[in-house]
């Protein structure tokens, strides 16, 4: 390398565009943020990395004014600020994009792109805020969106790309994504990933916030891992390999990701016949023996959520017929589906997988309540010792019984949504959809375990997934699908992912 | 047995943590008891028998109402504009029915109560209609029958066998002391027993009570039918106490009753709150209207008065 180049890296150091140093953050007793220092070059792309609790959103929310740090710097173009409130970041040209999306479904796209933006005169150019909105939109490869259609209209991936516009459109400088990839299927993360490429090469500096490694190295120049409230590593993504980056992340060598596939093959246990759910499934026809994991994958939207929630007996109008262990499953009864074994654990944990205003231990004991006759007693005593067994079993900390469930990790929910199953043995199959959504890799190697446990004592788990490398990690059989289509069932290891990609994708193209 | 598999129980007390207690909401609270406990030791007469005494029989009559009132909460569906209208159509009927005797009498007027109230529990959790809505339909429905029926009037009680119900059991009265046993069983349905925990587990979510295969529906017929239950029992004690069955025994109960379930600091959204709460906001209800009572106040300042109550109650409970 020259000299020239290596002078001007250093300049670059010396004089970034962002530079954050020694930030510390306490609440209560928690120390959430200690001595984080972190900078960013105009036009770079910053990764920052860390489990659940590493103090990832705590630096955001430092860096956007929603908290204020109790020690520490913002230097911004070699001034220090302060940012107390969000808007000043924002007149700053600081600018968040949260994982839940604020779009306002009854308004048009080019009403959401403008909504909140502080730059906006009391009288203004009508002309003038659509042309700078559609070049925005154009500029993020997204042109095809109409302006004037209604944002609710816009699938998940679209309305994460009107969420950036709107940030765009307010001059943002440094744009920092939270979890962006959260909720989009592939191919709306492609769309994503150039569109942020793009943007980095007009000079927006981004810091991207994310689990997911494989987007570390496609798109982040740099990485910050961060570990209990402090960087533990600041490289060039380029001197980085995976399997070090979750080291740092966990601060130990993760073990095996994935269990052993099942692979001996018995009667069939669930079967699923000629099922139909209304726009979104057609006539799907699956099978699994005892002790497996069947994955339904596909695209958002390829009907895989609806074929689950059928089964759970949460779709009033589905038509088919279900067995399960010699049982029907009468469709749209979630009571008597479980009073036969079957058991959901929801995608969207706040909304309906567990009860985030109630204690971790009564989540895990729910199901008692809803079994027992009403007039029954409950002896809270004996279920609150139930509860710390059942958190042993399902690898949840017994000192976090007592918290508040909504104050838990991802991780800790799902295992509290997971583990209240597992207790009386009366489950026989476990239905999921996206099961270490937002969660993160050292919980998510635990929660593959639970299911591969759960599945050894003559169970079986049906899940729906769009994480192609989950899929493929913890399945015995992959059935992928296409537009309410089950495209193929594939056994383990006679699946690759080039091959999954290509029956969700343009399966029609397959046999030509 | 097993001592480790007990929960580590809380942390000692630190001072931190009792600073983080004391909010604004919490001391505006204690300001506020504080400020209703001067103004009644100020007030010439209410330290008196009978004051105590009328006192008691309001929180009585109201308590039970609210305790009522509080099962409909704590199952997610904020509050029932009708149980009022309930509470006098049950006194009409347990007047009507005294002729079969006592106990018939009593039983009568609390299932209509309750199966009144579970219908519109059915209507509410069923068909997932707006419960505010649909009590008040309920209101006018309930009392537009009833006045017919009647033609307004009241049935009065011309024998004394529901005397017994206005004594008092030592030296208690006899509507505080079955107020006090109602809240105890009240009590022990919500955090004993199963169907009380389905209550608040719909109460906070039904969703996911729904996901995880329970009916959330049958857990809110159940809140109603136990809120008309209670209801019953203060409409019995009060037919007792006035001699009558009457619609306007049931006017403004409800109100009274949705003050005492906010201000005790029952959570409005649901799933979070407890009978002592309740108790608790019954009691300051009461103790208020005593004081505006005896200070000369007309009803129309006593209305003035309850409303700006529960107002500030609503913005206190802002997190």
């Amino acid at each position: 390398m020259s000299a020239v180049n290596d002078k001007l890296a250093q300049s670059q150091t010396r004089n970034p565009l962002l530079s954050m140093r020694g930030i510390g953050k306490t609440y209560g007793e928690v120390r959430a943020l200690r001595d984080v220092s972190l900078t960013l070059a105009a036009g770079e792309i910053r990764a920052i990395c860390g489990e659940n609790g590493a103090g990832k959103s705590t630096l955001v929310k430092a860096l956007t004014g929603i908290v204020a740090p109790d020690e520490g710097e913002v230097w911004l173009d070699g001034k220090q600020v302060h940012f107390t409130v969000p808007k000043d970041a924002q007149a700053h040209g600081i600018n968040l994009v949260s994982q839940e999306l604020s779009i306002c479904p009854d308004l048009s796209v080019l009403d959401n792109i403008w909504l909140g933006a502080l730059s906006l005169p009391f009288f203004h150019r009508k002309a003038e805020l659509r042309a700078r909105a559609a070049d925005t939109l154009k500029r993020l490869g997204a042109g095809h969106i109409t302006l004037d259609g209604l944002a609710g209209r816009l699938s998940t991936g679209e309305r994460q790309l009107i969420e950036i516009a709107r940030m765009l459109v307010r001059d943002t400088r440094i744009l920092i994504l939270d979890e962006p990839t959260a909720t989009l299927s592939d191919k709306e993360i492609h769309v994503l990933m150039s569109a942020l490429k793009s943007l980095r090469a007009h000079g927006t500096s981004i810091l991207y916030i994310t689990h997911r490694l494989g987007e570390v190295f496609e798109l982040c120049d740099h990485a910050t891992v961060m570990r209990g409230g402090t960087v533990v590593a600041d490289q060039a993504v380029a001197d980085l390999t995976r399997d070090r980056l979750i080291e740092l992340m966990l601060g130990r060598v993760l073990g095996h990701m994935f269990p052993e596939h099942h692979i001996a093959e018995g009667a069939t246990f669930f079967a699923i016949n000629r099922l139909n759910v209304p726009g979104a499934a057609h006539d799907v026809g699956l099978s699994l023996t005892e002790g497996q994991i069947m994955c339904l994958t596909g695209q958002l939207g390829c009907g895989a959520d609806e074929v689950i929630r059928a089964v759970a007996g949460l779709v009033s109008h589905a038509s088919g017929r279900i067995t399960l262990d010699g049982e029907d499953i009468p469709l749209g009864r979630p009571e008597v589906a479980r009073r036969r074994g079957v058991r959901f654990v929801s995608g969207d944990r706040a909304e309906e997988g567990v009860f985030i205003d109630r204690p971790a231990w009564e989540n895990l004991v729910a199901p008692r309540f809803v079994e027992r006759s009403g007039a029954r007693l409950v002896h809270n005593r004996a279920l609150r010792n139930e509860a710390a067994a059942l958190a042993d079993r399902s690898t949840l900390a017994r000192h976090r019984l007592p918290v508040r469930t909504g104050d838990l990790s991802g991780g800790n929910q799902q295992k509290l949504a997971f583990g209240r199953n597992i207790g009386d043995g009366a489950a026989k199959l476990i239905l999921m959809i996206e099961p270490t959504r937002g969660i993160d890799v050292g919980a998510r190697a635990e929660i593959y375990r639970l299911m591969r446990d759960f599945c050894e004592r003559g169970c079986a788990i049906l899940m729906a997934s769009s994480d192609f490398a989950e899929v493929l990690g913890i399945a015995d059989v992959v059935a992928t699908m296409f537009r309410g289509e089950v495209v193929k069932t594939y056994k383990t290891g006679h699946l690759d992912m080039t091959r999954l990609i290509a029956d969700v994708t343009h399966p029609e193209e397959e046999d030509a | 047995m097993n001592s480790d598999t007990d929960l580590p129980r809380a942390a000692q007390p630190d001072f931190a943590a009792l600073k983080a207690r004391i909010t604004l909401g919490n001391a505006v609270t204690l300001l506020a008891v504080l400020v209703l406990a001067a103004l009644a030791l100020a007030t010439p007469g209410f330290l008196s028998m009978p004051a105590i005494r009328s006192l008691v029989t309001t929180v009585s009559f109201t308590g039970c109402v609210a305790i009522g009132m509080t099962f409909i909460t704590l199952s997610g569906n904020l509050m029932s504009f009708s149980l009022g209208a309930s509470l006098s159509a049950a006194t009409l009927i347990f007047v009507a029915t005294l002729g079969a005797g006592l106990w018939p009498a009593i039983l009568a007027a609390v299932l209509f109560c309750a199966a009144l109230n579970a219908l519109q529990g059915w209507i509410v959790g069923y068909f997932r209609a707006n419960p505010i809505i649909v009590s008040m339909a309920s209101f006018a429905i309930i009392t537009g029958v009833a006045t017919a029926v009647t033609g307004g009037r009241g049935l009065y009680i011309l024998t004394n066998v529901a005397a017994g119900l206005k004594g008092n059991l030592g030296p208690i009265p006899g509507p505080f002391a079955a107020f006090a046993i109602c809240m105890l069983i009240a009590q022990l349905i919500l955090s004993r027993t199963a169907l009380g925990r389905r209550i608040v587990l719909t109460g906070t979510n039904p969703r996911a009570m729904l996901a995880m295969g329970a009916e959330p529906w049958k857990a809110v017929v159940w809140a109603y039918a136990l809120a008309g239950l209670f209801t019953g029992v203060a409409a019995v004690l009060m037919a007792a106490r006035y001699g009558s069955g009457d619609l306007q025994h049931g006017i403004g109960m409800e109100y009274s009753a949705i003050a005492a379930v906010l201000v005790g600091g029952t959570a409005i959204e649901g799933g979070r709150g407890s009978f002592l709460r309740t108790f608790l906001g019954a009691l300051f209800i009461a103790v208020l209207q005593s004081v505006l009572v005896l200070r000369g106040f007309s009803t129309e300042w006593q209305r003035f008065g309850m409303g700006a109550v529960v107002l500030l109650v609503i913005l206190l409970q802002r997190k």
